[in-house]
């Protein structure tokens, strides 16, 4: 089974190779004279009045999280279409009930204005 | 041969990036570090042939959660410099702690009571072996119980997560797309007819 | 078994969640004032699961699903209870929650999905059902806690629960793959039968075993995994309190019964060691220190691990009467418990929390009647016959005397006098301290009737505790 994910491997090991090798000739040709002008913070000509990084709002948390549960209800899909001929009517309706309970969710979260950007 | 190479190289690369979560001092860099562990860790499922749970540990945990993880990070703005303000105050009550600890693993480890009872070989499986193929059928089969259960749980965790974090703002002023686009012009344009004036 | 038998049996949880989806879409779609609508479908729902366990009570025990689920005697006895208790909380809380303006459709939702969970951790039969079922309780009841956001003791108290309680999933979830690793099986009595043909100690089995106990010991709150117990029972509102205190406390011991019983019996010399120590550490902190407590609901947090530590006394015999005198233990324990939380409940008025000892100070004057509910409550809790907790202590220390622990039951009655102290102090209060404030108490109609009932219940429990104590004993044969 896993030789079927040798050129995986053969991409990985490139797409390591090719990355480090980049950031190694930027390093090593690149002319690097640092002052202490170059290296100030520069903001409009004025000193940086505060820290760049501001706090996120937690709506960007909800959004992820429900993104979290129907990446989860997606993940089980994968083996069920695999194995859909094999399960019969149970395993389908076993994920026809499963795919209900989240549809409930989404028409809750969706009621409840959980997906709206105000 | 390749195997282990491979094996050693992600086994190494899991250790030090986990090492790297709890040592560097930038949270977002120690969450970055854990996506390169859970890649890695994703790799070694990989060599145990555990391809599906391989590919949803990166689907899932690095796509998502990883980022669920670096928005709670810049969501509460960690202050590092009050987060380091106890070390040296708390550091001798920890170290003790830790070589109580250590040392009594130790103890367990090399009582030689604490084996494993057998050496055991991974299962190798054919070429054509699906690990998705089989999960799917264990898990529409003989598990079909707990799947739903899994089923309820998510839905409970889109309402928790949605009371929990859900706040109205009546006092923002954002424009209603959906009333501006039912505009008509009766209700809005008014024609005049004006008589035209001399000067 | 064809599947319609077997989804017959299911029928409670299956009518649970369909109702508890019918609840979560009448919320999100009708505005309903005052959440009216939402509370009384909510009712129903439990109304409905209960009358369907009622109906299709078991006389044998039945595993369906491929051996996750279980039907017998037990699960149906605990369901009901739990069905009932979990009614009584709904009458308690929605005043609460009202004049608290706490009230929000998610909340009877929350308890609803927690019922589910409930139920599913009672009726569980492999390791993997205990777990989900778990997990579906404990995430339902952290939302609870952490519901008051405006409120940074709640919130607090909701972290505390939280990361404490995921850790003891963990361990739980641990000690289960340990199990699982070394037997090769989830089903709790195929893991029995290949325990009881193992001829040496396996250090993996009992390492998972430790692990299994710990987690345990953590979600019954007993010490020294006592520490969330405090915190979240005074952080979350009162409403969220009652709850926490009672019903959970039933799908523990089912959760105990389920994997110590029915999963590990073969190990019992190993964790009736382990449970002894937990239950005599539970005993002796949870009694002293609830004597310092000045606030009701911290005192009836640490009077809550006293009690679970006599619960865990009834387990150590590890035989079917002992198992039976826990069962009687935890039913009655909650009973006391719903009625005290009750009481504090009863107390508090426009958006004040009535949780301080002194608020019950001179009760007798502004209600004899409710002073008289909670002197029942209180003696009770204490263990003073002829009131049906006295019953609860005098069956479980019989079953360890049987066991042959004769210091532990020693221990297990010097606690409880001890324990005695911090009762009576209250009921001191009430009947000889002058009130602080002499405002009438302020209910429902519906609340004061069902926490009379409550009350009530457990004197008239108190003279007949045979009929109770055979439910139990029947519960456990299978």
């Amino acid at each position: 089974m896993l030789e079927h994910y040798i050129p995986i491997l053969i991409f990985i090991v490139i797409g390591l190779g090719l990355g480090c090798v980049l950031f190694l000739l930027g390093y090593v040709l690149g002319p690097n004279r640092p002052d202490s002008e170059k290296n100030s913070p520069y903001e409009c000509g004025f000193e940086a009045f505060e820290d760049a990084r501001m706090k996120f709002d937690v709506r960007y948390y909800l959004i992820a999280i429900l993104f979290i549960i129907f990446d989860l209800e997606i993940a089980f899909f994968f083996p069920w279409a695999v194995v859909i001929r094999e399960i019969g009517m149970t395993g389908f309706w076993a994920m026809m009930i499963f795919l209900g309970v989240l549809t409930i969710g989404f028409v809750y979260e969706w009621r409840k204005g959980a997906l709206e950007w105000e | 041969m390749i195997e282990q190479t491979v094996f050693y190289f992600f086994a190494g690369l899991l250790l030090l990036a986990a090492t790297m979560v709890i040592t560097v001092k930038n949270p977002v860099h120690a969450a970055l570090s854990l996506v390169l562990a859970f890649f890695c860790s994703a790799a070694i499922w990989l060599l145990l042939q555990a391809e599906f749970l391989a590919i949803v540990l990166i689907l899932v945990y690095v796509g998502a959660v990883m980022v669920l993880f670096l928005f709670v990070i810049m969501m509460l703005d960690i202050n590092l410099t009050v987060l380091r303000e106890g070390f040296s105050r708390f550091l001798p009550v920890g170290i003790s702690v830790a070589v109580l600890m250590a040392v009594s693993m130790g103890l367990v480890i090399t009582s030689g009571r604490f084996t494993t009872g057998g050496n055991y070989e991974a299962l190798k499986h054919a070429a054509d072996y699906s690990n998705t193929r089989e999960l799917g059928i264990a898990l529409f089969t003989d598990y079909l119980y707990p799947f739903e259960i899994a089923g309820a749980i998510l839905l409970l965790a889109i309402v928790a997560a949605i009371s929990l974090t859900l706040r109205k703002r009546p006092d923002t002023k954002t424009p209603k797309v959906e009333k501006q686009v039912a505009v008509h012009r009766a209700g809005h344009v008014r024609l005049v007819r004006m008589e035209a004036e001399k000067e | 078994m064809t599947l319609t038998t077997e989804l017959a049996l299911l029928a409670p949880e299956i009518a649970l969640l369909i109702m508890t989806s019918i609840v979560l879409v009448v919320d999100s779609l009708y505005d309903n004032p005052d959440r009216v609508l939402t509370y009384k479908l909510s009712q129903l729902a439990l109304i409905i699961t209960t009358g369907l366990v009622l109906l299709q009570f078991p006389e044998v025990s039945t595993h369906i699903m491929s051996g996750h689920f279980v039907s017998d005697p037990m699960s149906a006895i605990l369901k009901i209870v739990l069905g009932l208790m979990t009614l009584i909380v709904f009458f308690y809380s929605y005043d609460y929650l009202l004049e608290h303006e706490l009230l929000k459709g998610e909340y009877f939702i929350l308890m609803l999905f927690a019922v589910l969970g409930m139920q599913i951790m009672i009726s569980a039969n492999s390791l993997l059902t205990v777990y989900l079922g778990l997990e579906l309780l404990s995430l339902a009841l952290y939302a609870m806690v952490a519901m008051n956001r405006t409120s940074a003791v709640a919130t607090e108290a909701a972290m505390k629960y939280f990361v404490l309680g995921a850790l003891a999933s963990g361990m739980l979830l641990y000690g289960i793959s340990m199990l699982y690793g070394v037997s090769g099986t989830l089903e709790l009595p195929a893991l029995a039968t290949y325990l009881g043909a193992q001829t040496e100690a396996n250090l993996l089995l009992v390492f998972g075993l430790v692990f299994i106990v710990v987690g345990l010991a953590f979600k019954l709150g007993a010490v020294p995994f006592h520490m969330w117990v405090p915190d979240v029972y005074q952080g979350s509102p009162t409403s969220v309190t009652l709850f926490i205190g009672t019903a959970p406390k039933i799908a523990a011991f089912a959760m105990a019964i389920r994997l110590l019983a029915d999963g590990l019996q073969p190990l019992a010399g190993d964790w009736q060691g382990m449970l002894i120590v937990l239950a005599v550490l539970s005993m002796a902190g949870g009694n002293l220190i609830a004597i310092s407590q000045s606030n009701i609901k911290r005192m009836l947090a640490y009077s809550t691990i006293a009690h679970v530590g006599f619960l865990m006394l009834g387990l150590i015999s590890a035989n079917q009467t002992g198992y039976a005198s826990a069962m009687f233990y935890v039913i009655v324990y909650t009973l006391m418990s719903m009625g005290s939380f009750g009481m504090v409940i009863l107390l508090g008025r426009n958006g004040h929390e009535a949780d301080n000892l002194d608020d019950f100070k001179g009760l007798a004057e502004r209600s004899p009647w409710f002073a008289f509910i909670m002197l029942i409550l209180m003696f009770s809790m204490a263990g003073v016959p002829p009131f049906i907790g006295f019953w609860a202590k005098w069956f479980v220390i019989k079953e360890v005397i049987a066991a042959g622990h004769l210091w532990v039951a020693a221990l297990a009655v010097i606690f409880s006098v001890v324990g005695a102290y911090y009762y009576l102090r209250i009921v001191k209060l009430m009947f000889f301290d002058k009130p602080v404030q002499m405002t009438a108490i302020k209910s429902s109609q519906e609340m004061r009737m069902v926490l009379s009932l409550n009350g009530l219940a457990i004197l008239i429990l108190g003279f007949m505790p045979g009929f109770l104590m055979t439910l139990c004993i029947e519960a456990m044969g299978f």
